[in-house]
């Protein structure tokens, strides 16, 4: 079995992907992209230790398979939100350049 | 007589009743405005003959220790401020009084103002705002005699509030001329100036007694209950208010000024209501006064008589009818401010209504010539005996009586005054007194000879006399002008004279010093002869004189400037100190104490906002180290 340590490791290097993707990304549709990679690079880390732990005794047997489930049930939420959003803001402001909307200052 | 009160009820009805409905009623409801007066002056008569009938076993009434006169008074409670019981807790009455000084002051009231109502029927037709004319009127009324039956001061006060609102109404009634908005306004904050010393001479006697009542007050007073500091301030705070009603020097300004309303409103503010209630004021409250050793008449008196002699000289050299008219009204009740300060009680109420009869005359006159002519000016007049005869007529009966010529009305009151003057008063109170009656008989003689006298200028030929409603009141003024010094006398029976009815502690008959009356008559005849021969004859010329006296004569002719001094006080040091206090408020109260912190609020809002940048990253970033700095933050500590 892969050591548990591989997994965290690919789950922190997406997240940090993620991470970089929306501090640098100009679009607001890849910055949506990003925070999915975000979410997802925490389901990994999640399952992995879920069923590394499995038998240790110290959770039971699906807590971390559950709250995966959850996460992707809210990443889909927030995708339909988050899209809604991104769609009113092109119709009002024409763009969806985040630097171009800064609408959110004194 | 408990239902007295509702002698200022029915006027104070009509009001509201004519503004409210006015344009459904034929001729716009001013029937309704003198209908209720014409129940006020039968109520005077039922009041009169119920308190002749009176003795001190009638209910209410009593014979009073301070005035020694039969007094009668209803008192019912008005309404309490705080708790009943509660400490501080204080309940006002409202209530009438009724003595002889009211009756007599009822009677003027409520004959003048119906009089002059009737009148402005004629006077005032056409005008657009002839109904609220008359509800203004009416008001008025109702005001003045609610201030001639109150017996308490807060009643009082209200009632003398409502009188100057009205009179502030009538005067700019016209208020599409700015010369009547201005002459409104001043009258108001003039006589708003006195009233800032009745007010506080009203609350002063509360605090020492307790209570609004007059007569508690003036009980106060007698037994000593009121020291006598405080007696005399509150009797001179009281004045101050009767000086600025009354048109006493200084308050004087706003009385000529208030010409620009129309004249019979004029007839009634000089006569009826409003410049009495100043004197109605002192003899309403003469216990106050003449308390200790009166030490407060002696200011009423000099106050008096340097307004007396200061009007008349101004109304010897005013040339426009009406400010002649205003003058000498200030100048007469100078002498009935005289008078009281004199201890002449009853010749100042005496004065007061021969007075009111005559000078309601002469302004119905002078409203009649003005409507006939058109014209102000008494040099634009002239002759108008030969178009107007029944004006020229009661005109004449008015001045003439105003001058004092015997048998007419003045004369008697006059004379009581200078009988009161020279028993009390030093002998330059009396040489003053009769010098001012010298000259109130020769600007009333001018006034009369050059309006109605001499040739009669071409312009006026189309004049004629006044129609019926304006020459029946003027008639009837007139007979009172003429035949009211009459009841002065004692008749056969058991009237004894109007000394013997309104009077302060002692009644006294008729009485008559021949040489005072002797040199009243020949200076007020030689001035009437005078006059005929400067302004008639013209065998008299004034030129030398004019010449001789240029300089008093500018003075005087500048009404003593006493308006260019109020000017320069307002301009100088009022406005100067309010633009300081001004500056003040701008500079430190708005711009420090005010704009202060929200400045500083503002500018540390300025100076931390820098890092609220508008963009999305920054704000991801900022979390991320935040995340970072956290999950450190745990991990040190769980280490």
């Amino acid at each position: 079995m892969v050591d548990l340590v591989w997994f965290q490791l690919l789950s922190a290097v997406l997240f940090v992907i993620g991470l970089y993707g929306v501090m640098s990304r100009r679009s607001a549709v890849l910055i949506v992209m990003s925070i999915e990679l975000m979410l997802n690079a925490v389901n990994i880390n999640l399952i992995a230790a879920a069923s590394h732990m499995e038998g240790t005794g110290k959770f039971s047997n699906f807590d971390g398979q559950l709250i995966a489930i959850f996460i992707i049930t809210v990443a889909a939420a927030e995708v339909g939100l988050a899209l809604a959003l991104i769609l009113r803001l092109y119709r009002n402001k024409s763009t969806v350049n985040v630097d171009e909307i800064n609408l959110m200052k004194w | 007589m408990e239902w007295a009160w509702l002698i200022p009820i029915f006027s104070f009805a009509a009001a509201p009743l004519i503004v409210l409905f006015g344009k459904y009623l034929p001729s716009k409801g001013a029937f309704l405005s003198i209908l209720a007066i014409v129940a006020g002056f039968g109520g005077f008569w039922v009041v009169l003959i119920s308190w002749m009938g009176a003795d001190p076993s009638t209910n209410g009434c009593f014979t009073s220790e301070n005035t020694h006169l039969l007094t009668c008074d209803y008192e019912r409670r008005w309404f309490n401020a705080g708790v009943i019981g509660d400490v501080g807790s204080v309940t006002l009455n409202w209530g009438i009084l009724i003595d002889p000084l009211t009756i007599a002051v009822l009677g003027l009231v409520t004959f003048v103002a119906m009089m002059v109502q009737i009148y402005s029927l004629a006077y005032m037709k056409g005008d657009p705002r002839f109904g609220w004319y008359f509800a203004i009127h009416s008001m008025f009324a109702a005001a003045m005699l609610t201030l001639v039956l109150a017996d308490n001061f807060l009643l009082l006060y209200v009632a003398w509030e409502l009188v100057g609102i009205c009179s502030y109404l009538l005067i700019g009634f016209w208020h599409e001329r700015a010369a009547a908005r201005e002459a409104a306004k001043k009258a108001f904050i003039v006589t708003r100036i006195g009233d800032v010393g009745l007010l506080i001479g009203i609350l002063l006697i509360y605090r020492e007694v307790g209570t609004f009542s007059m007569l508690d007050a003036f009980e106060a007073v007698r037994t000593g209950a009121m020291s006598e500091g405080v007696t005399t301030a509150a009797a001179i705070l009281l004045f101050l208010g009767a000086m600025g009603k009354s048109a006493q020097i200084p308050f004087h300004v706003w009385l000529p000024d208030a010409m620009e309303g129309p004249t019979p409103v004029s007839a009634l503010i000089h006569a009826a209501t409003m410049v009495i209630a100043g004197v109605f004021l002192v003899a309403r409250t003469f216990p106050i006064f003449e308390a200790y050793d009166a030490d407060p008449l002696l200011i009423v008196s000099i106050v008096g008589l340097v307004t007396a002699l200061v009007a008349a000289t101004i109304a010897l050299v005013a040339t426009d009818l009406k400010r002649i008219l205003a003058y000498s009204t200030i100048s007469h009740l100078g002498l009935m401010m005289l008078s009281l300060g004199a201890f002449g009680y009853t010749a100042a109420i005496f004065h007061m209504m021969a007075h009111g009869f005559s000078k309601a005359l002469l302004f119905l006159g002078a409203g009649s010539v003005l409507h006939s002519t058109e014209f102000q000016e008494t040099g634009e007049m002239g002759g108008l005996r030969k178009v107007m005869p029944i004006t020229a007529i009661v005109f004449s009966i008015g001045a003439l009586s105003l001058g004092g010529i015997p048998i007419l009305a003045g004369f008697w009151s006059k004379d009581e005054i200078l009988v009161a003057v020279s028993d009390n008063r030093n002998v330059t109170f009396i040489v003053l007194t009769l010098f001012t009656a010298m000259l109130s008989a020769l600007y009333m003689a001018r006034a009369m000879f050059l309006v109605f006298f001499g040739p009669l200028k071409s312009q006026n030929e189309h004049a004629h006399e006044s129609p019926g409603a304006m020459v029946v009141p003027m008639v009837l003024l007139g007979v009172l002008a003429l035949g009211f010094g009459l009841i002065s006398f004692n008749w056969p029976g058991s009237y004894g004279g109007i000394g013997t009815f309104v009077y302060f502690k002692h009644a006294h008959d008729f009485h008559f010093e021949i040489w005072l009356g002797a040199v009243s008559i020949v200076l007020a005849v030689g001035a009437f002869i005078a006059a005929y021969l400067i302004y008639v004859k013209r065998s008299v010329s004034l030129e030398n004189t004019r010449s001789n006296f240029s300089g008093i004569l500018k003075v005087i002719e500048n009404k003593y400037y006493f308006d260019e001094v109020y000017q320069w006080t307002i301009d100088r040091v009022v406005l100067v100190f309010s633009r300081s206090i001004s500056f003040f408020d701008r500079a430190i109260v708005n711009d420090i104490i005010v704009n202060g912190p929200a400045d500083v609020t503002r500018k540390f809002g300025i100076a931390i906002r820098v890092h609220v940048t508008g963009h999305v990253y920054t704000y991801t970033l900022a979390m991320a180290i935040g995340s970072v700095g956290l999950a450190i933050f745990v991990w040190l500590r769980v280490a």
